[in-house]
This record gives C-alpha cells, sequence and structure tokens, in this order.
C-alpha cells in the first residue's frame, strides 16, 4: 500500500577487529516498507544488530560497509533522533544517569521540533502518558535510577519518539525485561507504531514474540539473510530449514514437556 | 521424613532500601524431594534469586529455617559447611561471569575435583574427560580457555563443575535465560537427562514460565516475596489460582501464525 523506506543492496559490514576478514552482515537485499512493522529475527551472531546500526549510522569507526542503503522514503540518511528513533535493549546504558526523565524526554523534541525547553517538557509530560508511566509529574522530575527496568524502558521509548520520527528502530528492546513486562512493552510498540504510522524494525531473538504483531519477518544467520517474507508464509512454510528449526525450538505452554509429571 | 531433600521453613529476608524497610522473602517455605525439580517462577523483583541465594549460603536471613539433607543447613559454618557445599552445587544465568576470566576449562573442572577430594591428582584428568564428555563437550575442550566457548559450551562447563562434586541438587538460577533458543533446548535435554541418570534434585529458577514448565515436577510462583502457589506443574500451568501465576502464564509468547 505504501512505497519502498528504504532499500538494502548487496549491504555488507566488516568490523575492523575481523583480520580474517569475517563479515558481520554479508550481501544482504532487503526492502523495508513504509508504515510496516518488520521483524529481523536471529541468534547470536547473525548479524540483527549490525544490521540496525548500519541503518542508523551507528557502526564502529573502522567498519567497513560495502553496497548500497537507499532512502527513497527521505531522500537522504536518516538523521538521529529526527528521521529514525532507537530503542537500545538496556535502558539502563542508554539512558543518561545524571538527567531527569524530563529532560531527556524534552531534548529531542526541543532540538527537531524547535520547541521552547518548556514546549518540550510539556511535549514530554504528554509523551510519558502515552507510554503509560504512572504519575508523569513526579516521573518528569525522577532520575533514570528511581525507576524500575520496564518504567525506564518506556522512557527511553517516549525519548525516542519525542521528534516523530518515520522509523522506530528496536534491538532486542524486551529482552532484557521480565516476561510479563516483555508483552506490556509489545502491546506499547505496537500501539505507538500503529496510531503515528510509524515504520517499526524490531529485532529479536524471539520469533514468537515477533509473530504476535509484526507484519512481515526477516530471517538472519551467520551474517545473512535466511529468507524474509509475511509473518503467516513464513511461520507456516519456512523456505530454510534454519527458519523450521527456529520454529521448532520455540516453546510455549502447549509444548510438552521433557520430563514425566512424577519424578523417578 | 526420608523422602524430603529439601525444605525452607518460613524463610524471611529483608533489605533497607532508601530507608525503606523492603521484604525481599516474607514467610517462605518450600520442599524438595530427591530427584524432584521444583520450578520457582515470578517476574523481576519477586524474591527469586534472593531466595536462591540463601539456600546457597551467599546470603544470611533474617528468620526461617532450612533443612538439607537431614541437617540443619543454616547452622553450619566454616570447614563443615565448606565439605557439605559439594552436595548443593549452582549454576548461574551469565556463565562468563561465574568463571575466573583467565581460566581454562580444565582448571575450572580440576578445582571441585581437588577442593573436594573427589579424585586423587593422577586421576582427575580422566575424571575431567568425564565429566566434559556427560555434558556433551569433548576431552580437547580441557584446554582451551573458557572465554573462548560460545554461551551454549560456556553453560555447559558451568554443568559439568556443577555436577563434578556429585551434588544430591542443583541450583540452577535463569541458567538458560541468556541462551539462544537452539541452545537453550539442547541444554534443557541435557539438564534432563543428568537427572534421570544421576537422581539429581533441581531448584530450576526463572522468569519464563514455558522454560520452568518444561523441565519442572511441580512449580513454585513467588510474587512480592511470597509464594502465592505451588502445584504439580500441569496443574499451575493448566489452571493458574493466583493473579500472579495468571499473568504469566498469559505472558508467554505463542506463535501466531494467522495475525489479525
Amino acid at each position: 500500500m505504501s512505497g519502498i523506506f528504504c532499500s538494502l543492496r548487496q549491504l555488507s559490514v566488516t568490523y575492523g577487529r575481523d583480520r580474517d576478514g569475517a563479515a558481520a552482515l554479508d550481501g544482504v537485499d532487503l526492502d523495508i516498507v513504509a508504515g510496516e512493522r518488520l521483524a529481523i529475527i536471529g541468534e547470536s551472531g547473525s548479524g540483527k544488530s549490525t544490521l540496525a546500526r548500519a541503518l542508523a549510522g551507528l557502526l564502529p569507526e573502522g567498519a567497513k560497509v560495502g553496497g548500497e542503503m537507499l532512502w527513497p522514503g527521505l531522500g537522504h540518511p536518516p538523521r538521529a533522533g529526527r528521521d529514525f528513533g532507537f530503542v537500545f535493549q538496556d535502558p539502563g546504558s542508554s539512558l543518561n544517569p545524571v538527567l531527569t526523565v524530563g529532560e531527556q524526554v524534552a531534548e529531542g523534541a526541543r532540538r527537531h521540533l524547535g520547541l521552547s525547553w518548556k514546549q518540550a517538557y510539556v511535549r514530554a509530560w504528554e509523551l510519558l502518558g502515552r507510554v503509560r508511566i504512572p504519575q508523569p509529574d513526579k516521573a518528569m522530575r525522577a532520575f533514570p535510577h528511581q525507576l524500575s527496568g520496564g518504567q525506564r524502558q518506556r522512557v527511553s521509548i517516549a525519548a525516542a519518539i519525542a521528534a516523530q520520527p518515520a522509523l522506530l528502530i528496536a534491538d532486542e528492546a524486551t529482552s532484557a525485561l521480565d516476561v510479563v513486562v516483555q508483552a506490556e512493552i509489545v502491546r506499547l510498540l505496537d500501539g505507538l507504531v500503529r496510531e503515528d504510522g510509524m515504520t517499526l524494525l524490531f529485532i529479536t531473538h524471539d520469533i514468537a514474540l515477533a509473530s504476535g504483531f509484526v507484519d512481515r519477518i526477516a530471517v538472519f544467520r551467520n551474517a545473512k539473510l535466511v529468507e524474509a517474507g509475511p509473518v503467516r508464509s513464513v511461520l507456516s512454510a519456512p523456505k530454510s530449514d534454519y527458519t523450521a528449526a527456529l520454529i521448532a525450538s520455540h516453546r510455549d505452554l502447549a509444548t510438552p514437556p521433557l520430563i514425566a509429571e512424577v519424578p523417578a | 521424613m526420608n523422602d524430603t531433600l529439601l525444605s525452607v521453613e518460613n524463610l524471611s529476608k529483608g533489605f533497607s532500601s532508601a530507608g525503606r524497610q523492603v521484604a525481599a522473602l516474607d514467610n517462605v517455605s518450600l520442599t524438595i524431594a530427591p530427584g524432584e525439580t521444583l520450578g520457582l517462577v515470578g517476574a523481576s523483583g519477586s524474591g527469586k534469586s534472593t531466595l536462591s541465594r540463601i539456600l546457597l549460603r551467599l546470603l544470611s536471613s533474617d528468620a526461617g529455617s532450612i533443612r538439607f539433607e537431614g541437617a540443619d543447613w543454616l547452622a553450619l559454618d566454616g570447614a563443615p559447611l565448606r565439605r557439605k557445599r559439594a552436595r548443593m552445587q549452582m549454576v548461574f544465568q551469565d556463565p562468563l561471569a561465574a568463571f575466573n576470566p583467565l581460566a581454562t576449562v580444565g582448571t575450572v573442572l580440576d578445582d571441585p575435583l581437588r577442593i573436594h577430594g573427589i579424585a586423587a591428582k593422577d586421576r582427575r584428568p580422566g575424571e575431567i574427560v568425564m565429566l566434559l564428555e556427560r555434558v556433551g563437550l569433548t576431552a580437547d575442550h580441557a584446554a582451551r580457555p573458557v572465554r573462548s566457548l560460545s554461551g551454549g559450551q560456556r553453560q555447559r562447563v558451568a554443568i559439568a563443575r556443577a555436577i563434578a562434586t556429585k551434588p544430591s541438587l542443583l541450583v540452577l538460577d535463569e541458567a538458560v535465560s541468556a541462551l539462544d533458543v537452539t541452545v537453550r533446548g539442547r541444554i534443557l535435554e541435557l539438564l534432563v537427562d543428568l537427572q534421570k541418570e544421576q537422581g539429581i534434585a533441581c531448584l530450576f529458577i526463572s522468569h519464563d514460565l514455558a522454560v520452568v514448565r518444561a523441565v519442572s515436577h511441580r512449580i513454585a510462583v513467588m510474587d512480592g516475596g511470597r509464594i502465592v502457589e505451588t502445584g504439580p506443574a500441569a496443574a499451575v500451568v493448566a489452571a493458574p489460582q493466583s493473579e500472579a501465576a495468571r499473568a504469566l502464564v498469559a505472558a508467554v509468547p505463542r506463535l501466531v501464525t494467522d495475525p489479525c
């Protein structure tokens, strides 16, 4: 229904430290459709975080990038905070420990939307409400360490969307949280991108978690894109053995247990 | 009672935080039979890890008692405690943080065999190879630095170290939470096999009810420092009685092949 937001053509990334030349991303062709919710699935070393960092221009110095990244939806490489927001795995280290919650959420709005601090604080307060922080008045004045892990991640999300970016990148944004909080954060992200028409890149190792709300899934393994397609077709008819193995490894409460009920 | 390996009674522990007293454990009681796995599940901050640390005598309790292998576990001290620790071993979440960063696999496994006098010096290399093979690694791994192993291999070494002293109880605190899903399945199978073979009892702690369900005979649910529900694994999963258990059941991600 919409155009291509970002187009990756033979994208490769090699980190300087890998003298043997092992690529962290190897010849990836992938289109991100404007307004879609795309899950990037992979295990350790699959290249999923390198992909997020390449898109965000956050690769470390010395990383060698090959191929092309085209942004037809923007016409220029995305600017951090303005065109995309980034939610990291650990809000304990991505939030600034010496700034109040209000200040760090307001900062993006002030900088990118041309608001005064006063206006930006009003917007930050509204955003804290949108990410369902209880008692936003109190939270505005709090420091990150005074909040729980789940609340901190809500604050990171508010800061990431403060300047109304077109793209939200969530890199393992829920994997440091317990399952109950994880489910709440996923519902929150889903609601926010729907309401604002954002494009979402949801990067996770958990294919089941993603399957509950994304439109498309792209599976990565050992730096390569294994397959990409609509959730329904990838899950019901995976093309690669690896995707099938990932699906088979999934455990939920319907999976038969590994033990008999009564100890021997 | 001969069929109780571990019994915890009315265990309490408070921490003071910013001048306030927080009950991390509030009158917790549980039992584990020999060869049984009790799954302990709960959200972050529910008290699971405080309980495991008190069991392992890494933390003292404020009140309550623990009996382990028929003895008063909290009364043990010094050399008798060190000797008895061989019978209750642990596997933590992050295997890299649980090892000396400079250690090789061989030295990691040699330590418990030497300290607890499990095998004489000339027999230890052979014992190490047996332990490695038992957890799905090979003799070649002994010479390698622990840092050079993958996360799954490291956790296998942590399990090998834990079973080296022939314990009757393993305390596993989020032991598979940091692993990739394909690796996680194989580690769970290894734990179940070890239990069948050696009759080890396990306290398996996780926030993930699906993983707890896979390996537990019984499940205890923690919330706010209390055990709010205990029962056979199938019953807790099928008909959770407490608010906390219902929330945990509802939060387990399911594979959705037909999204709306």
